[in-house]
Order: structure tokens, then C-alpha cells, then sequence
């Protein structure tokens, strides 16, 4: 009986991955399981997604020379954010998947200095520069901010805000959509918006994969 | 009044002189050199001016369209203007399809130019100067990214509104303008319908004028930027006339009534080179209930019957009936051998008029024109030449002049002939003076023929006249019910005199619709061409009884007099532009795409009367069910704005609206209910009671 569901497990398996167009990027689905990953943070540490159930997650891609990014940045929005869901209990996770030779890319010691430059807290900065991490999450832009609850599933994927903008005077009026996630999350509620389009820079990918 | 006038030309001219006026300074940012520029030298009171945001962007860097696909931000402008200025939207250009790397954006590389359209103010004063501000951002991206803005400003004129129309700015700027022209959607010509299948939208359109092997690339960009997947390949097919496009639905689109507007891109590989064609989709294509069951066309044909059958009954075509049943009686019994002959050539008229009239339509349409039932009355000439036709007839029913005189050739006297020449031919003058009815039916079988290739299309047409002929024929080939007919007398000369004047009342009605197309010269020259036709006919029938000589010399003058109305038919389409109309108590918009989109987007309810001055059954309709107090004031308490959309003369937008809506022709009447919805159609035939029903929402 076993044998015979994970057989059938197996070849449903197959038979989706037959059906599934390979070229697409598999977009990440509110609710469903967030894809794994596990890479080395700028310290050295092995940081995997899998080892952090039980714990609200933030991820964001960033690229501190994009200007929407220098726009949450020089405002203080993105820090104090960070700071707010790092205090609630969640992980906060800055993700950089330029790749070498693009805008954005830094070695871990250029990142290291970043967040004591910029006042930054998050709880781990990856670098990502070919891209296996950014391509799983459909990343696009930076920012890009998904909210994961302690179960693993998604619970908001898109922009930081409401103001698609590279303008500073915009963050004091702006809806705050990961803010609204991760307070919404820690209480067991559904975010007030699960999705949004991202709005920033594109992604600098390597080009080849 | 003079002064003031000599004033703006005298502040016109410094500025010529100057050199400045219709474009301000351009402005240097980091990647792009940014200019607001004017199509005209002065601003009119009352009037409207396009500006345009043109952006010269360094090579290898984009700005960005509407919806800017999976990164980047549209360019906005905020305008600080003079009270009672307002300015509208930018008028996007399609946009290019930017792939970088996994992602793909939409926007722009080159030279691009945003138009704008400004509302100008009655208040405005002539001979002062107007300053136009503003303040243009936009992200400009290679690789990277770079936020910039610049602060634009033109001073211009205010011109006296009389007597001209300001001259167009100078030739590099009329290139701007006129290549903004070029890149913008248009209107789609095809029916289009879009389905939720699964994952995807599929886009399908009714396009039997496209060429598989000709088309290179098929692109559809949304406007809303949630609705789909921007950088997922769009798998797209032609078959049997149809386009299909799958689009693949973005993670981020939950709402099910999304707008699904949008720019339909086809880049087209032709022996002259590329060409690529832009269309813009409305945002209603979702809830359209176009085609959403495609009727067999065993039902298409029936309806085309039905269609023709009623034709008969109307105003247009009835005269010309009775004229046929008038001839018939009499024969009388005696006759049953010619009668059957006239039947039959009779519906020969009708039907290879049909046949000519189908072919020319689906001709005009595969050269790429979106034309449709009525197509013909569009152009003067022909509105003109129908005139001199039913005036003629109208003269040789009023007797006393040339009838069967042997003017052979021209077509009032052959179809007034009683042998079977004159009946094919009063079965193709039937057929003429019917194009500018439509019967209910026939607005669904005419709307599907054109949609599809010329051997299904024409089985329509044909099935259309057979309706059209058949009860003449049934008349004349049934003695049991050619029996019932009234016996012949003397009335019957009386009967055909009368049914002279509704003929002339046809031709007073047709030279009313002359004068909305061609002005009062139209008029003049359809005037003076039927005093030239009345002419001719008098010398000729006049001199028919003398001698050889004077019979030659009235002969040559007839045929003069007929040469010069023919040569009257030169007339100028000087088609006002659309304005504001008022029918009864009812006033009435001009529809525009724009316009609708923008009321949709408010959440108003719209009634649409989609007409032309040469569609008797749009008028009546008008008259009858869209002009009274009542109807005025439950528009009114409804919170309604009613567009006309007219089609009396030549129109891309109007035709893409009665394609959109699975019609060939007027008319067309739809109600938009408020707060969103799919719009509903009206009947072809309408009444008080159904307009309001429709607005109560029954």
C-alpha cells in the first residue's frame, strides 16, 4: 500500500514535470510551500530555509546602488522596518543577486560595511551572484519582499509600498505592505494584501544559465 | 476687435521672429534630452492644443510605457497650468517589448514622443501669452537605473479663434507629431473576445485579412500591470481567420474582472520591409459577449432570410415593391409567361447586386478598410449618384416625361420598362435604396459574413437578397396568389404618379445627408444636378415628336445636360468634426474610445447610439425612442452620458466599436450600467419602453 502511493506519488511527479513548460520561471504561489534554499550568509554561516520553521521570514533583494532601493535607504524606511519585524520575531533575510560585474554586486566584507554604513540590521545578508535563489522566487526587482509564515508557506509577495516611486517625500504617506505582512503573520492572520507588483531596478542576473 | 486681432498676428510674428514659441528650451538630464513641444503656433480659446514630452534618450538606455512590465516606472508629467486650462493623459505610443535578462519591460529606446492634449479655456484672451509648465519625471535604464526629472516650460500665444485655425508649428515638430501618430494603437478592425482558460487568457481575434506567412512576431501588453505574466513567452496561431494568442496570467492577477485593455503589437515582414501594426484592445473584452456561442450557419442563413423578407417593409424598399406589384396586375392572367419572366429577372437584380455589393465590401475589407453594410453611402459621390437615381425614377412615375421614351442606358427608364431588362434592373435599384435600412435580423447575419472568407461570406449576401426578392417572385410565379390582386384600371396610373413622391421625399432626405457630408456646395451641386436631369428629360421628351434635326439637337442636349450632373458628382468630403449634436430634448457626445475608457473608468453608465445621417432606420429609431422628455430625463436621474458615435462619414473608431460588437453597420445601441459590467445591446428596432426598461436596468 505504502509502495504503491509513493509510486504513484512519483509518477505524478514525473508526469507534472513533463507538463510543466521548462522555460518559465515556476512563480512562487501565495500560500503554497516557499522554495528552499540553503547558501552561506556573509559571515560564513550555512543559512537554509528548511531550518527555520517555527519563525516568520523576510526576505529582500537589494542592490544599494539601485535608486528605489537608496530610496528606502536614505529614508530610514527599509532600517526601520527591518528593525520592527526583527523586534515581532521574525528573520529578516537581505538577499543580493547581482551578478560579478553588474550594478549591485559586493563581497561579503563591501556588504558587511553596507549595513554599518547604512545602520542596517538584517538578521543575514546572502549573495546570490548566479542567480539559483533570485530565479526560484521569481525575484524581479529590488526591492522585492516576500513574507514567509513559520510553516513554510508564502504569505505576501511584492513591492515594500504602495508608492512606486524613486522619491523620498513619498515614504511618509506610503502603505507599508510588508509592515501590514509580518504584523498580520505574527498575529495568525492573513496580510490585509497578499501580492502586489514589485516595483525598482531590475535584477542584474548573470546572463547565461 | 481689429486691433486685438492685429495684436496676437503682431505677437505671433515677434515670436516667429524670435524663434521660440511652440517648443520650449530643451533640457539636458543625465541620459536624456527632454522637450516640451506644441503642434500649433498659438493656443485658440475654446479650442484644444497638443503638446508632446519628447525624450532624445542616449543610445542603449529605455524610458518606460504605462505599464512598465516587471520593473522600471511609466514617465508621468504633472502640469502647473493657468485656471481653467486642463490638460489630459498621455496619449502612449505602442510600446517595445525590452527582455532583460529573465525579465522583460516595456518602453522605449530612441526619440519618443508623448502627446498630450490641452482644453484651452473660452475665457482665454486673445493677444496675451499663456506659460505652460511641466514638471516631467521618468526612470531612464541601460543595465542600471537613473531617476530623473526636468521642469519644461512653453510660453505661447492666444490667438483669435476667427478666421483660421493657427498654422501648424514648424516641419520638425509636424514630423514629431505626425510620428506620435504613427506609433499609437489603433482602434482595432477585428472582433475580439478574451477567455480565462486555466492559467492563461486567450486573446482571440476574427482577422481574415491577416497572412500567417507574412507575420513575423504577435505581442499583446496589457495595460494593467497585474494581469499578466510580462516575460513568459505569448504562443500565438492563424487559423481559418482566426488569431489566437495564449497569454500566461500573472501570479499577481486575482480580481476576475480585471481590465484587459491593451496594445495588440503584430510585426508584419512584407516585400517593402518590415511593418508593424499596433491595435488597441478596450478594456471590456472580457465580459464582451461577442460571438461567446458562434452561431451555426444554418442559423446565420435563416437569419439573413428573415432579414431580407422584412426589408421589404421598409420605408426604402416598399415603394419600389409596389411599383413590381402594380406591373404585374397589369398583365393579368394573360400574362403568366412574362410575369414569371419578370420574377425571375427580377430577383436576378437583386441577387447579383448582392453578389457586386458583397464582393465590393469584402474587397474594401481585405485592402485593409474597415467598411460596412452602407459602406457606399459614406462616400458623397455615391450619395449623390443614389439622389439622381431615385429622382429620375421619381420623374418617370410622375409621367408626362420620357417614360419608355428610349432614353435606353440610363437607369430610371429601364427599371420603369414592364419587359425583363426593367425588372432586373428595378431589382437592382431596390437593393440600392435598401443599404441605408437595416432590418432586425440582418445586423447579425451582415456582421458575421464580413468576418469571414469571401465563400462563406457571400452564401449570406445571397441568402440576404433571395429574402429580399421573395415575395415578388412568390407573386409572380403563383397564379393562386396572383389571382388576389386588384384588378387593373385607371387608378393604377393615378397610384404610380403618387408613389412618384416618396421618391422625391427620398431624394429631399438624401441631399439632407449630402449637406452633413459636403456642406451647402454639396447641396448646390445636387441641386443643380437635378434641374440638369429635369432638364434633359424635358428637351428630350420634347423634342421627340419633331423632325430629324431637332430631335439630334434635343438628343445632344439631353445627353449634355445629364454629363453635366454627372460631372457635379467631384464633390469635396468636407466632413465637419464631430461635436456636440442634440436630438429632441436629448444632447449627445461624440463617442471616442478615450472618452468611454475614461467614463468606465469614473464607473458612469454610458448609453452609446452608434448612427449615420443615411441609416433611415437609425433615424427613426432617434426620433421615435431617443429624443423625448422622458427619455431626457431618465438619462438625466440615471446619471447617463450618452455618446453618439457617427458613422456617417468614414470612421476607424466607430467601425472598431461595431466590430468589437460582432456588427457590420448602424445601428448599434449600448448601455454601459454604472459602477462596471458588461455593456447590453439594445434591439435593432427600438421603442420609448425599451430604453427606459434597459436603464432601469430590466
Amino acid at each position: 500500500m505504502q509502495r504503491r502511493t509513493i509510486l504513484l506519488a512519483g509518477l505524478a511527479a514525473t508526469a507534472t514535470s513533463l507538463i510543466r513548460p521548462t522555460s518559465a520561471r515556476a512563480a512562487p504561489v501565495i500560500g503554497a510551500p516557499a522554495p528552499d534554499f540553503a547558501a552561506p550568509d556573509i559571515t560564513g554561516r550555512p543559512i537554509r530555509l528548511g531550518d527555520l520553521r517555527g519563525r516568520t521570514v523576510v526576505l529582500e533583494w537589494t542592490n544599494h546602488d539601485c535608486p528605489f532601493v537608496q530610496k528606502h535607504y536614505r529614508s530610514g524606511n527599509m532600517q526601520a522596518t527591518q528593525a520592527e519585524a526583527i523586534a515581532a520575531g521574525a528573520v529578516w533575510i537581505a538577499v543580493i543577486s547581482s551578478a560579478p560585474g553588474e550594478q549591485g554586486h559586493v563581497d561579503a566584507a563591501t556588504a558587511a560595511r553596507l549595513n554599518l554604513d547604512r545602520k542596517a540590521t538584517p538578521t543575514h545578508v546572502l549573495l546570490d551572484p548566479d542567480g539559483r535563489i533570485g530565479r526560484a522566487y521569481a525575484a524581479a526587482t529590488t526591492p522585492h519582499m516576500f513574507v514567509i509564515r513559520g510553516d513554510g508557506t508564502l504569505a505576501y509577495i511584492g513591492a515594500i509600498d504602495d508608492k512606486p516611486s524613486t522619491r523620498l517625500e513619498d515614504v511618509p504617506g506610503a502603505n507599508n505592505y510588508v509592515r501590514a505582512a509580518v504584523r498580520a503573520v505574527q498575529a495568525g492572520q492573513m496580510p490585509p494584501l497578499t501580492s502586489s507588483r514589485a516595483y525598482g531596478c531590475s535584477i542584474k542576473y548573470k546572463t547565461t544559465s | 476687435m481689429v486691433q486685438k486681432t492685429l495684436l496676437g498676428a503682431l505677437t505671433v510674428l515677434m515670436l516667429l521672429v524670435a524663434g521660440a514659441g511652440w517648443a520650449g528650451e530643451p533640457v539636458r538630464t543625465g541620459k536624456v534630452t527632454a522637450q516640451l513641444i506644441a503642434d500649433r503656433v498659438a493656443a485658440v480659446p475654446g479650442g484644444e492644443l497638443r503638446l508632446a514630452l519628447v525624450q532624445q534618450i542616449d543610445p542603449g538606455w529605455h524610458t518606460y510605457w504605462r505599464n512598465p512590465g516587471d520593473s522600471g516606472l511609466p514617465t508621468e508629467i504633472a502640469w502647473t497650468l493657468p485656471p481653467g486650462w486642463r490638460a489630459g493623459a498621455i496619449d502612449w505610443p505602442a510600446p517595445e517589448r525590452i527582455p532583460v535578462g529573465p525579465l522583460v519591460n516595456h518602453g522605449f529606446h530612441g526619440r519618443v514622443v508623448l502627446p498630450v492634449t490641452l482644453r484651452v479655456p473660452a475665457e482665454a484672451v486673445p493677444g496675451g501669452m499663456v506659460q505652460l509648465i511641466a514638471a516631467a519625471s521618468w526612470l531612464v535604464c541601460a543595465d542600471i537605473c537613473i531617476p530623473e526629472e526636468a521642469t519644461l516650460s512653453l510660453t505661447l500665444p492666444i490667438a483669435d479663434p476667427a478666421p483660421a485655425d493657427p498654422a501648424p508649428a514648424d516641419p520638425a515638430h509636424a514630423a514629431d507629431f505626425a510620428a506620435a501618430d504613427m506609433a499609437r494603437p489603433q482602434p482595432s478592425p477585428w472582433p475580439a473576445r478574451l477567455e480565462r482558460a486555466g492559467p492563461h487568457l486567450t486573446l482571440e481575434l476574427a482577422a481574415p485579412d491577416l497572412r500567417a506567412e507574412r507575420i513575423a512576431g504577435v505581442w499583446f501588453a496589457a495595460h494593467d500591470s497585474t494581469l499578466l505574466d510580462h516575460a513568459a513567452p505569448q504562443s500565438w496561431g492563424l487559423a481559418a481567420g482566426r488569431l489566437r494568442i495564449e497569454l500566461p496570467r500573472s501570479s499577481l492577477g486575482t480580481a476576475p474582472q480585471a481590465d484587459a485593455s491593451g496594445v495588440l503589437v503584430i510585426d508584419e515582414k512584407l516585400e517593402t520591409g518590415p511593418r508593424r501594426l499596433a491595435f488597441a484592445l478596450p478594456p471590456d473584452l472580457i465580459a464582451a459577449p461577442v460571438a461567446a456561442q458562434a452561431p451555426s450557419i444554418v442559423q446565420i442563413l435563416l437569419a439573413a432570410f428573415a432579414g431580407g423578407l422584412i426589408l421589404n417593409l421598409m420605408p426604402c424598399v416598399f415603394p419600389v415593391l409596389v411599383l413590381k406589384g402594380l406591373g404585374l396586375a397589369r398583365l393579368g392572367q394573360a400574362g403568366r409567361g412574362a410575369a414569371r419572366g419578370q420574377g425571375l429577372a427580377y430577383t436576378a437584380g437583386v441577387l447579383v447586386s448582392f453578389a457586386l455589393l458583397g464582393g465590393a465590401l469584402l474587397a474594401a475589407r481585405a485592402a485593409g478598410h474597415a467598411v460596412g453594410w452602407g459602406f457606399q453611402l459614406q462616400s458623397p459621390p455615391a450619395v449623390l449618384a443614389l439622389a439622381y437615381v431615385i429622382f429620375a425614377a421619381g420623374l418617370g412615375l410622375s409621367g408626362g416625361i420620357s417614360i419608355g421614351g428610349g432614353l435606353t442606358g440610363a437607369g430610371q427608364s429601364l427599371a420603369a420598362r414592364d419587359g425583363r431588362g426593367g425588372a432586373f434592373f428595378t431589382g437592382a435599384l431596390a437593393v440600392l435604396v435598401a443599404t441605408p435600412c437595416t432590418a432586425p435580423f440582418m445586423a447579425g447575419a451582415l456582421g458575421y459574413a464580413v468576418t469571414r472568407p469571401a465563400w462563406e461570406a457571400l452564401p449570406v449576401f445571397l441568402t440576404l437578397g433571395l429574402g429580399l426578392a421573395a415575395p415578388f417572385l412568390l407573386l409572380s410565379l403563383s397564379p393562386a396568389l396572383a389571382r388576389h390582386l386588384p384588378r387593373p384600371g385607371p387608378w393604377m396610373e393615378r397610384l404610380k404618379q403618387g408613389l412618384a413622391f416618396p421618391m422625391y421625399a427620398t431624394a429631399a432626405w438624401l441631399v439632407w445627408v449630402l449637406a452633413q457630408q459636403s456642406g451647402a456646395d454639396g447641396v448646390l451641386a445636387a441641386l443643380l444636378g437635378m434641374l440638369l436631369i429635369a432638364f434633359a428629360a424635358w428637351l428630350h421628351g420634347a423634342s421627340r415628336g419633331a423632325g430629324r434635326w431637332t430631335r439630334t439637337l434635343g438628343l445632344l442636349g439631353a445627353l449634355a445636360g445629364l454629363a453635366g450632373a454627372g460631372a457635379l458628382l467631384r464633390l469635396p468630403d468636407a466632413a465637419a468634426a464631430p461635436a456636440e449634436s442634440v436630438t429632441g430634448a436629448v444632447r449627445w457626445e461624440p463617442y471616442s474610445p478615450a472618452r468611454l475608457t475614461a467614463l468606465r473608468a469614473e464607473g458612469r453608465a454610458v448609453f452609446i447610439d452608434a448612427t449615420a445621417a443615411w441609416c433611415i432606420t437609425c433615424l427613426v429609431n432617434e426620433r421615435a425612442a431617443l429624443s423625448s422628455a422622458r427619455i431626457a430625463a431618465a438619462f438625466r436621474e440615471g446619471g447617463v452620458v450618452t455618446l453618439k458615435a457617427d458613422w456617417t462619414n468614414r470612421d476607424a473608431a466607430v467601425s472598431a466599436l461595431l466590430a468589437a460588437h460582432g456588427r457590420a453597420g448602424v445601428p448599434l445601441y449600448l448601455f454601459y450600467p454604472s459602477g462596471g459590467g458588461a455593456p447590453r445591446e439594445l434591439p435593432q428596432l427600438l421603442t420609448e419602453g425599451l430604453v427606459l426598461a434597459a436603464l432601469a436596468g430590466q
